[in-house]
Parts: C-alpha cells; sequence; structure tokens
C-alpha cells in the first residue's frame, strides 16, 4: 500500500517538474504572442507608460481604426485570397511534377530533378532583381500576378514538388498497375489513387505553402505599390505616423488580427503541421 | 472460347533481353502455371501478357484477337497481385467495384456484381471494411473478388500467395482449385512454389532465363522430364544426378547415347552395402515426420538424397541403394531425356 503510494507521489511529482519545465521554456515563445494582443489594446501613450499584460484601459477602438487608417480589410482579403490561390495552384503543380519525375520513365528525368533540386541552394533574395525584371518585362509589376506565379513555381513550388516526389517514390508501384489494369489512363491513376493516397504529403505542402504565401514580405514590398494591393505583411508595416515612425498600438492590433487565420489552420491542423515538418525536414 | 497464344514473345530492357522466344498455347479454362528460378521471366511474361508490360516483339493472341497494342483493361484479362494491391483509402465495395466504375458499368448492375463475387468468396460480412482491417486470407479473397467481378475472359494470378502463412497457404490453394471449378475460366499462375504448381495446373510451363524449357502436365514433367533442368526442378527433394559411366555397368540394356542418369530420392530403396547400383555413407539424416531424409555420400564424392521411411539411420552408416529400372531417368550430354 504505501509502496504504491511513494510509487505515485513520485510520478506526481515528476510529472510537476515536467509541467513547470514546459512553462519556464515556453515564456519566450508565448509571452510575446500575449504581449502583441495586449498592446493590441492599449493606447499608444500606454505601450511606453508602465509595462504590464493587463491594459488599465481597453482600446477596443483600436481595431476600428486600422480599417480606416488603410483599406485593411481589402488587404486582408488580398491576402487570403493570394494564399488560396497558390496553395491551390501549388498542390496542383507540385503533385503532377512529382508523380512525373517519381513515376514517368522519360529522357532527362534524372537531370531535371537534378536542376530543380539545386534551384534549391539558390537564395530567394539573388533572384529578386531578375525576376522583377520579368514580371515588368510581362507587364505584371504592381499586379498580384508575380506573389502566386513566383512562389508556385519559385523555391517553395520546387520544395512541395520535392517532397511529393519523395512520397509518389514511396508508393507501391503494384496500386498503379491495379489501376492500369481497372481501366485508368496514367492521368486516372494520379487523380484516383496517387493523390488519394498521398493526403499526410498534400496536407504537408498545403500548410507549408499557405503559410509560406500568408507571411510572404519581400515579394509583395518589390513588385506592390498600390495600397488597395498590399498584403497583410506590407500592410502591417505601413501603420506609421507622417514622420515614419510606427503607430505601435495600431500596428499591434492589426498583427493580432493577421495570426487568425494562421492560428485557425493550426488548431485545426496540429497533427499535420507537425508531421508535415517532420516530413519536410524544414524548421517551423 | 477464349483461348490465349504466345508466338515467339521477346521481351528487352534495353540491351537485355529477359524473354528470348516464347511460343505457347493455352486452351479454354485451362489452369496453367509459369515455374521457374528467380529471374526466369515468369513474372515479365504474366506482366506482357496483361499488358501491363509492352511486348518487344512476337504475337500475342486472346480469344483470336491480336491484343499486342490493347491497353490491359481491354484485354479482358484481370490480374491479382503479390501484393495484393487494394487500394488502401477505398473498402472491400469500393476496391472490388473500382474497375466497374471506372468502366461505367450502371450502379445496380455494379452492386449485383459485387455482391455475386462476395457471396462466392464469403466476403459479404466484410464489404465496408478496409483493406487495413483485413487478415492477409481476406485480403487476398478481395483481391480475386475484384478480379471476378470484371468477368474477364482469363485470370493472372502473379505469386498470389506467396504472401501467406503456410497453413492458409494451403486453404486458399484449395478455394483457388475449386474457384477454377466454378467459374471454369482460362488462369496463367506464377509461382516460385511448386507444391502449388503441381496441384494446381493442367499444365506447367517451365521457363528458364526467358525461354520455355518445358511444357506439361504436372504428371508428364514429374514422370518424364525433358531435360536435367527441368528434372532437377520439379520434384522435391531434387532429383539426384549422376555420371552415366559410374553405373554403365550395373545397367546393360540402358540407351547408348545416355551421358546422366536421374533418380529421384523417393524411387530409391536401401539394401546392404556392396550390392544394388550404388553404395555410400550416410552422412546426415533429416527426420520430417512422416519419412527421414538421408544425405548419401558416395565414393565419387556425390551426395545423394534419399528419401526413407524405415528405422532410424545414425550417420557413417555404409549402404547400398537401388532402384527399379523403369524408374531412371537418363539424359544425353546437351541435358535432353534420351528415351
Amino acid at each position: 500500500m504505501s509502496v504504491s503510494l511513494t510509487r505515485r507521489r513520485i510520478r506526481l511529482l515528476n510529472r510537476a517538474c515536467w509541467t513547470i519545465a514546459l512553462c519556464v521554456v515556453a515564456i519566450p515563445f508565448v509571452f510575446p504572442f500575449l504581449w502583441m494582443v495586449s498592446s493590441g489594446f492599449k493606447s499608444a501613450a500606454e505601450i511606453f507608460g508602465s509595462p504590464s499584460l493587463v491594459p488599465r484601459e481597453w482600446q477596443w477602438r483600436n481595431f476600428i481604426d486600422v480599417f480606416n487608417y488603410q483599406p485593411f480589410a481589402r488587404q486582408y482579403f488580398n491576402s487570403l485570397y493570394i494564399a488560396v490561390t497558390v496553395t491551390t495552384l501549388t498542390l496542383l503543380v507540385s503533385s503532377l511534377a512529382g508523380y512525373a519525375l517519381a513515376r514517368m520513365r522519360f529522357a532527362g528525368a534524372a537531370l531535371i530533378a537534378l536542376f530543380l533540386m539545386s534551384a534549391l541552394m539558390v537564395p530567394e533574395e539573388v533572384t529578386i532583381i531578375p525576376n522583377f525584371f520579368m514580371m515588368r518585362w510581362a507587364g505584371l509589376v504592381d499586379t498580384h500576378w508575380p506573389l502566386i506565379l513566383l512562389p508556385t513555381f519559385g523555391p517553395q513550388g520546387i520544395m512541395a514538388t520535392f517532397l511529393m516526389r519523395q512520397y509518389f517514390l514511396a508508393l507501391p508501384k503494384e496500386l498503379e498497375d491495379a489501376g492500369k489494369m481497372d481501366g485508368l489512363s496514367r492521368l486516372g491513376v494520379w487523380w484516383r489513387i496517387a493523390l488519394p493516397m498521398s493526403r499526410p504529403a498534400l496536407a504537408a505542402v498545403a500548410i507549408i505553402t499557405f503559410l509560406n504565401s500568408w507571411n510572404l514580405f519581400l515579394e509583395p514590398l518589390i513588385f506592390v505599390s498600390s495600397l488597395q494591393k498590399f498584403t497583410l505583411p506590407l500592410a502591417l508595416s505601413n501603420f506609421t505616423d507622417p514622420y515614419g515612425m510606427p503607430l505601435w498600438h495600431l500596428q499591434l492590433a492589426a498583427t493580432s488580427l493577421a495570426v487568425v487565420p494562421i492560428l485557425i489552420v493550426y488548431l485545426i491542423a496540429q497533427r499535420q503541421i507537425i508531421e508535415s515538418f517532420a516530413l519536410s525536414g524544414v524548421k517551423g | 472460347m477464349t483461348s490465349l497464344s504466345l508466338s515467339n514473345i521477346k521481351k528487352n530492357f534495353g540491351k537485355v533481353e529477359v524473354i528470348r522466344g516464347v511460343d505457347l498455347s493455352v486452351d479454354d479454362g485451362e489452369f496453367v502455371v509459369f515455374v521457374g528460378p528467380s529471374g526466369c521471366g515468369k513474372s515479365t511474361l504474366l506482366r506482357m501478357i496483361s499488358g501491363l508490360e509492352d511486348i518487344s516483339s512476337g504475337v500475342l493472341r486472346i480469344g483470336g484477337r491480336t491484343v499486342n497494342e490493347t491497353p490491359p483493361a481491354r484485354r479482358g484479362v484481370a490480374m491479382v497481385f503479390q501484393s495484393y494491391a487494394l487500394y488502401p483509402h477505398l473498402n472491400v465495395r469500393d476496391n472490388m467495384g473500382f474497375g466497374l466504375k471506372v468502366r461505367k458499368v450502371p450502379t445496380e448492375e455494379r452492386a449485383r456484381r459485387i455482391n455475386d463475387a462476395a457471396r462466392t468468396l464469403k466476403l459479404e460480412p466484410l464489404l465496408d471494411r478496409y483493406p487495413r482491417e483485413l487478415s492477409g486470407g481476406q485480403r487476398q479473397r478481395v483481391a480475386i473478388g475484384r478480379a471476378i467481378v470484371g468477368d474477364p475472359e482469363v485470370f493472372l494470378f502473379d505469386e498470389p500467395l506467396s504472401n501467406l502463412d503456410a497453413e492458409l497457404r494451403v486453404h486458399m490453394r484449395s478455394e483457388l482449385a475449386s474457384l477454377h471449378k466454378r467459374l471454369g475460366s482460362t488462369m496463367i499462375y506464377v509461382t516460385h512454389d511448386q507444391i502449388e504448381a503441381m496441384t494446381l495446373a493442367d499444365k506447367i510451363v517451365v521457363l528458364r532465363d526467358g525461354l520455355v524449357e518445358q511444357v506439361g502436365t504436372p504428371r508428364d514433367l514429374y514422370e518424364r522430364p525433358g531435360n536435367l533442368f527441368v528434372a532437377q526442378f520439379i520434384g522435391s527433394p531434387k532429383m539426384n544426378i549422376l555420371p552415366f559411366g559410374s553405373v554403365a555397368k550395373a545397367l546393360p540394356g540402358s540407351p547408348g547415347r545416355a551421358s546422366h542418369v536421374g533418380m529421384r530420392p523417393e524411387d530409391l530403396t536401401l539394401t546392404d552395402p556392396g550390392s544394388g547400383l550404388v553404395s555410400g555413407r550416410v552422412l546426415l539424416s533429416e527426420y520430417t515426420g512422416a519419412s527421414s531424409l538421408l544425405h548419401v555420400e558416395l565414393p565419387g564424392g556425390e551426395v545423394f538424397l534419399v528419401a526413407y521411411d524405415g528405422p532410424s539411420i545414425e550417420p557413417d552408416t555404409l549402404l547400398g541403394l537401388t532402384i527399379a529400372p523403369d524408374r531412371l531417368h537418363f539424359f544425353d550430354s546437351d541435358g535432353r531425356r534420351t528415351q
């Protein structure tokens, strides 16, 4: 009896220690988030006054001013539709290209895969100027096209293609043979067998792509100049006074609003997100 | 009537010729088994018949139609794969009906065929389960069911039982035999398991290095192997082979052209040392329950296998071996049967 009681106590103590340790480790990650949300409810003066997590006076107005200061709703919508479009296109292109590279025998397949992989080594910043000239030549500057085309066919798209290729390589070939025996064309095998079986990889690609597109800053900064066409990362940096100094209370309120879709994605797909990082071998 | 014929069928992978000219005809309703050692091309040949592999040259006819260029789904064949190849994202019903759905068979007709096949294979209680929820034997039955619903003219089986445990294998073997009897369809079956080949086949095709070594009934192949390779490949334990010269004196009236003589382990009987056809020393006695397998070393160093069901024999015992003359197999210097 006493032995089992002692064991239970040890187990409880162990768990308590772990919980405290994890809470301590979580502080640097959680505190800035809480600070951001609480500061969104403070006045500009209070942010620089005595530091406190709870606002002295709740400034709900900040969240209205955010929309009055610039076309924030429009910018929010821009980010949302661009992220959804990029994600959809990337899923389509990367799964088709990945399938072709993994499963179809054609001349130069290995070389193409090698080229794609080597493109991943090139930093995005290096290609931004040639990309800008290309987009200007195509008449796409100050439109949303560069923000859709570059991530879809650029490094993020290639990474997605690589992920899909690796996944398709591991799919049993006999399943495709069974599909062919059942009367499917190559495209039919991709659509009705390979894709439904690749849900984990597709989820990983979708999550990574959506987050990348949502957080994209450099490309909007270079390619978009009209306020109406801004995306959220650019819009957030635009909450400034006439002298260019940040309006922190508005910026933090807007940032709190901007993380809502990301939070929703995280809440819905926590498990897939962890799997996706494990699958892609990239950090979050 | 769905007969099948292969005329000088060849297959190259790059410069490597894996099927080197196969001629074969399969009659309607026949159960034909392809056997041969690993890499002999038996699975490739089956895949060529199914349409999953292109035919480099030669003519393949199914039911009188040349189908060299016909896509797999239009050849009237269905295939059961070694790994079952069930779609993991579909339940049993959808797995079985998938091909029919692709071919746009009406829903009612599809349901009727699925239910018929499920009844035949006792799969009715499993129709709503997913493949991961099934045992190996059940998965195998679903794979067969998927083949049946398409009502194919020819069934192709690629080592379908090799992933099952020994007991289930025996059970599925008999189920396959009865299924063949019930459906009366033409079936082509690839295996490296001799027992499967011998028990299921109307006709066995022995392949080696992309060529047909012999075609015949199981009894033909066992009792009258056409060459040394078939003689040693068919039968377990395998046939003992000796150079004819070493036993020529004891075998007056044997074919003059003989170069080798073969004796099946189960045809040999023990006798006193010095008498009989050959004598030797017991190296090892393997007790298998119903009988023992003796490894007997002959004076020339050859090791003979002898199936024996008497009292146990200790190693190093000297004994003689004899055999009925009509159970001897003679082969010429090219390895071909001489009688």
